[in-house]
Parts: C-alpha cells; structure tokens; sequence
C-alpha cells in the first residue's frame, strides 16, 4: 500500500514551547492510525498542521507522494483530507443538515441545492445510523449529538485520509460501534485514518498502527500496535511507569437514611418513575447512551427543569428546589457539568476567582467586603489537593489545559463543602494520568463522605469508580446493578439491561 | 521594566493621550487654557458624562446595555424640577426624589428583561421610546407645553457655577478651575469601583457578565443581579440627570437626549468589554474626559461641526484600537527576534 500521508521531520514552535520536534507519521491507506499521547503532547499541534490551521516551522508533508505546504483549511480540504477536530466546529445557529454540508454545499447556478443537501446529509448520518432531525438547530442538540453531527460532516467530504481526534470523547457504546463500523467500511475502501483517542481499549480494537507523541517527540513511528501490549503503550506515553490501580469494593451503609431519594420522579422533559436513593459516602454511577436523559434529569432535581410528579427527599424529608442557588445554599448539593467552558468556568476571570464562586458569602468582611486573603487562601488550598498546576492563584482559567480547567471546575464545589455532588462526565477528553487521579480523587471524597453522582459514558469509568450503577434508557432507569469491579461481568450486565426492555 | 508594565495599562495610556492632546490644543490656540470658558466647563460637563457614563457601565458589567439612560435621566430632572415647582420641596428633597424615579425606572427595565427573557437591547430601546412619550406627558401636563420648570430651588445655583475657589478650610481655598459638580461624580466613581472591586456583590455583577450559565451553575442569583445592575443604572442615570439640570439651570424635556451614545464612549474607552464581565471605573473618568477634550479642542480651532464629527470618529477609531495596535506591534517585535 502507498503512504497517503507522509510526515517528515515537522517541528512547531509557540512563544517559548516547542510543541512539536521533527515528528514523523506516515498514513497509509486502508489502515487505520492511531496517535496517541498524554494532553499537551502535541497530538492536536500535529493534526491542526496537517489541516492547514498552523504552518509548520520546518519538515515536509506530502499527499499521495506530492509536496504540499497548507496555508489554511480550505487547501487542506481540497487535498482530500477531513478531519473531526476535537473542539466543536459546529455553527450553533445553522440547522444539522446545514452545517453537514458546509464546507461544501452542493450548488445548483451558484444557489444551493436544497433537495441534494438533503440527500447527502441524510446519506451522511444514515451511514453513521444516527437518526435526527435534519432541520434541528444544532445548539439544541446535546453534546454527543453535536459530535455526530461532526463526524457526518467529515463523511460527507469523501475524504482520502480522514483525521479522528477524539471522535468518541462523548458518545457512549453504541454510538462508538456504529462509529466503528463506519471506519471500518472507509478502511477496506483505502482510506487512511488517523485516530485519536484516550480510550485506549477503543484504540486496540479499531487500530491497525501507531505512533506515540510525548512532549512534542514522536517516541513510537508507525509501529503495528498489535507488537505492543497496553501497559508498553501506557508507559511510553507518560514516560514512565504508571501503576494499575487496584479496584476494592467499598463498603456502603444503605440502612442509613439516604442523602437523596426521588420518588416516581416526573419531569417535563419526560422523565417518569424515577426512583432511586444516594447513601452518605457512596459514589452512584449513572451510565446509559445518548439522550438516555442523565444529566437532564441532574439538571432538573437542581431546579433548571420542571418537576410535574412524584418527590425529592433530601435527608429524608420531601424538599422543593427551585434553582442552583437553593440547591447550593439551602441543601449543600452541588453539580459539575460535563460542558466545563461554556458552563463551568468563567475563561476570563483568574483560577482564585473561579473558586471562590460558590463560597463568596463565607470570604466577607465588613461592608459584604470580599477578603482578598480568605479567598486566596481558599484557592492555594485547593489547587494544592487536586494538583492543578498554575503559575499562581491569578493565572486565567482560559491558559490552564483542559484536565486542569475540569479539577478547577470541580474545585469551587469542594471548597463550598457541598453534602452531595453530582459529577457529569469528568474526564471527557482528559489524558491517562490526569483521568486516573480524578478516579482517585472520587473514591477518597466519597471516602471523606460526600455522597456523589457520577453520570459517565465511559464504561470503563464507571466501573473502575462507581459502588452501584443505575443504568437509564429513554429517561427511565432500567437497571440497578451492585458494581462488582470486573470489568468483563459488569459491561456485559449493563449492556444487556440497556438491551432488555 | 517596569516602566513598560505601566505603560501598558490602559489607563496611563489614556491619560497620557489626553494630556497631550489637551496641551496640544493650548499651545495651537491659548484660549483653549482659558478657565471660566474653557477649562471650568469641560470638567463640569465631564462629571455629569461620567455619572452618565458609570449608568452605562453598571449595565455594560453583565453585559447587558441601556438605550434608556438619557431618558431615565430626563425623567428624573423633571420630576425633581416638579416637585420644587409645584409641591415646593428643597433642592435635597426634590434631588432624592428624581434619583428615586431613576432607580424604580431602572427596576421596572430590569425586571421586564428577567420576566420577559428579551434581549436587554430591545427592552431599553422600547424603554427609551415609551420614557419619550413619558417625559412630554409630564411637561404638557405640567407646564402646559411651554417650556420647561423654571423654579430655581435655594442652593441650586451653588452647584452650577461655584469651583473650589469657594470651598476654603483654614483660609486656603482651592482651585477656580475645578467645579463643585465634581464632587458627587468623583464620590460616584468610589462607590461604583468599591462595589465591583471590592464587594460581593460587584463579584457577582461581573461573574454573571463573564458568563451567565457558569454564574448560574454556581449557584449565583443571576436574575437578581441582572435586576440589581439596571436599578444602578436608572440610579446612576437619574444623578447624572439632576447634574445635567443644575448645570443647564432649568429642567428641560431635552434633558438627556444627547447623552446615549457619549454614556458609552467613556467606559468602553476606559477598558470596559461591551460582552460583560469586566470594568473601568476609572477609565470611564479618563475616556469621557478625552471625548470632551477633543471635541472641545477641535471647536476652539474653529472647526466646522462636520469636520469636527469626522475628526472626533477618527480619534476615537484610533483610541479605541490602541490594545489591537499594541498587540500588532508585540507580535512584529516577536517575529524579529526569531
């Protein structure tokens, strides 16, 4: 087989990092690549060259044996290749099929072709077996929609070489094998495919080769992975020996009163009969597939949806939350978002400003005076116990990688000392080390006896962290399995509870 | 180094700029450092487009915007200038009457936009139109589509035309170029920056402009917030409207209806984002002040009111780049070391 793409010696420099140094990848067709590395290795550097987003320093890239150098995307597209970049690319205002074909609308005397637009965006998404409206806005779909929607798009460009970067960070099981399928099929057409993924049983299952990146080297150059082992993979990765963590089952009090028990729950997005309780210092899992309606009804036990049946019991005696400030103030439960940039940090405020949000009426003093001493102190304190790293206290949220802007995220939680925490997917493109210490962490504050919520798609997670997993189809919980941490039983249990009914 | 940190701060810039220019102007044409014309009424009118502008900035903090501030301002002029006309109240009583007006006009805005969940834009616009219809209802009914309330309460005159030249301590007395208008402009400047800087709730104010999901989420009373910034505004519009009526002497309907797009000038040059989440109090002294001088100086050296407004867009276009221009001139800097 020919190398599609070859890369020789690409080096990048930013002001004072050198994010990429003389890094070779070859792609060849009808195979598919994986590029792997921890965040901030230089994999997003790499693909963002390869799509004519930065230019390279130094080092040559070549399309089918031919010297190309991209100045911008629109080069790159026209030299065959697509790409789902890891950040969404998605026109929040345009509908699903509009923003499906955007790069390349099929024209008609210079106006678009409504009717052929259809066909392909449907083509696109049927190929994918994802069924949604084409003409839903897109900023009303949720996030795993949104990713869909961003795989379609790459698909329908008819790409010789298609770049994944993390195309299964929020889609769950079946969406991920549907996926699968779909690159399979590319693959035995030729295409070459470059994958990335943190999730490095997905890696295995759908890679033929690999390269590994480690601050900005390429320490592995398109070896055949099946000569690797995970833990070789793992190690190369962060340069070092990482030891495998150890699952004990924890031991939960459920004669206790619960923290928090819904009773035959409704809301008005159309969850029904929800039941279920918390204990004090058990960590719940949530699992379930896209639009199972997790993190809705999160959202809606907080106050952000209408509640029209049943009853939410906090401590034991039947509560009325009416929003996030009630919930905070009145029952110390609070909620980690999966969407940490656009709803759990402020970019543009410093790392002390965005911990203090939540406890700004315990930092005061005389005249509702915030005490700029408390608040630091408050913040040097938990950046020391999650071991986000920053410069210092007033570093912007907006500089910090996207594992440590999630520990901050979760931070201001900690320091409001909530009773109960609701986490949704933690460490939804978080690399190896980081998403181990955040398991790490769950486990020590439950510990601690904070009675948490985790809502995750990645099975492994959930196994690996949760005491119980509820697991919710179509807004209704559907199975309720003991997590005995092995992995084999427990994915097979879950999966076949969200198959029975 | 250090020098090169202060010089980067906005606000020196801005300063410094004005400045210049306001020497510039002076050395072109010397009666432009003339006192009782020039120098005494510019800072006047900079006190009152400051308080104007500080309305403007409280609403600007939670990026939201008021098209109805010189309005408000209006409303409250005249309903102070008809409390001393007709219910014969002090120059104290009608004043904290009028910024009472202010603030309630401010709330019923405030609570429209959280009840209504309409953008903040086409709430003040429609706020401004209805406060139009508002403001000649109150003179027609009043003073009978004459004029305007003429009644001067005792002290009024103290604040139009009095400079610290009056205002002795121990037989030393200040400055005749530095009006007694000054005065409440530079108490509102503490205030509002000891809020936002300071304060609880300016934290809260600013948290809910960077970003109104995470504020939220976080367990911030955002529609309170969004209530509490346009009842400063309507506040502060309603001061900056009495200021406006002590300098005119009288309480005219046209009170305000010049000041909308200046009340924005001020904080935005000074450093405020117009997205909400962070302000400049003391930028928005700084900005309104070099507005002023240059529309002042520009008039002195007899240019002609077209000219004049070309010149003013182009010196704003200018000041209003400096941040890109500096980055422009940091990445050429960059590029040449490499």
């Amino acid at each position: 087989m020919s190398a599609e793409l070859l890369i020789n010696k690409v080096s990048k420099e930013f002001p004072g990092v050198l994010a990429l140094n003389e890094v070779n990848l070859t792609l060849t067709g009808g195979t598919v690549h994986a590029l792997l590395g921890e965040n901030g290795a230089g994999k997003s550097t790499l693909i963002k060259i390869i799509t004519g987003i930065y230019l390279a320093d130094s080092g040559s890239l070549k399309v089918s044996g031919q010297e190309k150098r991209f100045h911008n995307p629109i080069e790159s597209t026209h030299a065959g290749i697509a790409v789902v970049h890891q950040e969404r690319n998605l026109i929040p205002e345009f509908s699903v099929e509009e923003n499906i074909t955007l790069h390349n609308p099929p024209l008609k005397l210079g106006i678009i072709n409504r009717k052929e637009r259809t066909r392909l965006a449907k083509q696109a998404l049927e190929t994918l077996g994802f069924e949604i409206d084409l003409n839903e806005r897109v900023k009303n779909l949720s996030v795993a929609q949104m990713q869909l929607v961003e795989i379609a798009k790459a698909l329908v460009t008819n790409a010789k070489i298609i770049l994944l970067d993390e195309p299964t960070a929020s889609i769950t099981g079946s969406e991920t094998s549907k996926l699968f399928d779909v690159i399979k099929r590319l693959k035995s057409q030729g295409t070459a495919i470059l994958f990335v993924s943190h999730k490095l049983e997905e890696v295995y299952e759908i890679c033929d080769t690999v390269t590994v990146l480690r601050d900005g080297v390429s320490v592995l150059e398109s070896k055949s992975l099946a000569d690797y082992k995970q833990g070789e993979i793992v190690d190369l990765m962060v340069g070092r020996h990482l030891a495998e963590r150890k699952n004990i089952i924890r031991k939960v009090d459920r004669k206790a009163t619960p923290v928090i028990e819904l009773k035959n729950l409704q809301t008005s997005l159309g969850h029904r009969n929800i039941s279920l309780s918390l204990y004090p210092g058990e960590v719940l899992g949530m699992y379930g597939l896209v639009g199972a309606g997790r993190s809705e009804l999160a959202r809606s036990i907080l106050g952000l949806h209408a509640i029209t049946g049943g009853e939410i019991l906090v401590n034991g005696s039947v509560v009325k939350i009416r929003n996030f400030t009630e919930a905070l103030h009145n029952y110390r439960i609070g909620y980690v978002t999966e969407n940490r940039k656009e709803e759990g940090l402020f970019l543009d405020f410093p790392v002390r400003k965005n911990i203090s949000v939540t406890i700004l009426a315990k930092i005061l003093q005389r005249l509702s005076v915030i005490n700029p001493k408390k608040e630091d102190d408050i913040a040097t304190k938990y950046v020391d116990r999650l071991g986000i790293k920053v410069v210092d206290n007033n570093q912007l949220a907006l500089t910090l990688s996207g594992g440590n802007q999630q520990k901050v995220s979760v931070s201001k939680w900690l320091a409001a000392e909530t009773k109960i925490l609701i986490i949704d997917e933690p460490t939804v493109g978080v690399d190896v080390r980081t998403k181990a210490s955040f398991h790490e962490l769950i486990t020590e504050l439950a510990n601690e006896g904070l009675s948490i919520i985790l809502i995750s798609s990645d099975l492994a997670e959930m196994v690996a962290v949760a005491d119980r997993i509820l697991v919710m189809r179509r807004y209704e919980i559907v199975g309720d399995l003991d997590n005995s941490k092995d992995y084999q039983n427990m994915s097979r249990s879950i999966m076949n509870s969200i198959q029975a009914v | 180094m250090k020098l090169k940190k202060i010089l980067n701060d906005q606000r020196v810039v801005l300063t410094l700029l004005t400045i210049g220019l306001f020497i510039f102007f002076g050395l072109r044409n010397s009666a432009f450092f003339n006192v009782d014309f020039v120098i005494y009424p510019l800072l006047r009118d900079g006190a009152t487009l400051t308080v104007i502008g500080l309305a403007q900035l409280c609403v600007l903090s939670i990026g939201h915007l008021n098209l109805a501030v010189g309005r408000m301002a209006a409303v409250s002029a005249l309903v102070a200038g008809a409390s001393y006309q007709y219910w014969g109240l002090t120059l104290v009583q009608g004043a904290i009457l009028g910024v009472l007006a202010g603030a309630l006009l401010g709330a019923i805005t405030g609570w429209i936009i959280v009840k209504s969940q309409v953008n903040a834009f086409i709430v003040t616009l429609a706020m401004d139109f209805a406060l139009l219809g508002l403001v000649t209802f109150i003179y027609v009914t009043f003073t009978g589509a004459t004029a305007a309330f003429t009644t001067k309460p005792a002290g009024m005159d103290y604040w139009r035309s009095k400079s610290l030249k009056d205002f002795c301590v121990a037989g030393i007395c200040g400055p005749k170029s530095i009006p007694m208008m000054l005065l409440p402009a530079i108490i509102c400047l503490i205030l509002v920056s000891f809020m936002f800087s300071r304060t609880r709730l300016g934290r809260e104010l600013l948290s809910t402009g960077s970003n109104l999901r995470a504020a939220k989420l976080s367990g911030i009373p955002v529609e309170n917030r969004v209530m509490t910034a346009h009842i400063f505004s309507g506040t502060l519009a309603g001061i900056g409207g009495l200021m406006l009526a002590y300098a005119n002497g009288s309480f005219t309907a046209a009170i305000g209806s010049q000041v909308m797009l200046p009340s924005f000038l001020g904080p935005v040059l000074g450093g405020t984002l117009l997205a909400g989440g962070a302000v400049a109090v003391l930028g928005t002294f700084i900005g309104t002040m070099m507005t002023l001088v240059i529309r002042q100086g520009l008039s002195v050296q007899g240019i002609g009111l077209e000219t004049l407004n070309i010149a003013l867009g182009l010196v704003l276009l200018l000041a209003l780049s400096v941040g890109q221009i500096q980055k422009m001139f940091t990445s050429i800097k960059l590029r040449g070391k490499k």
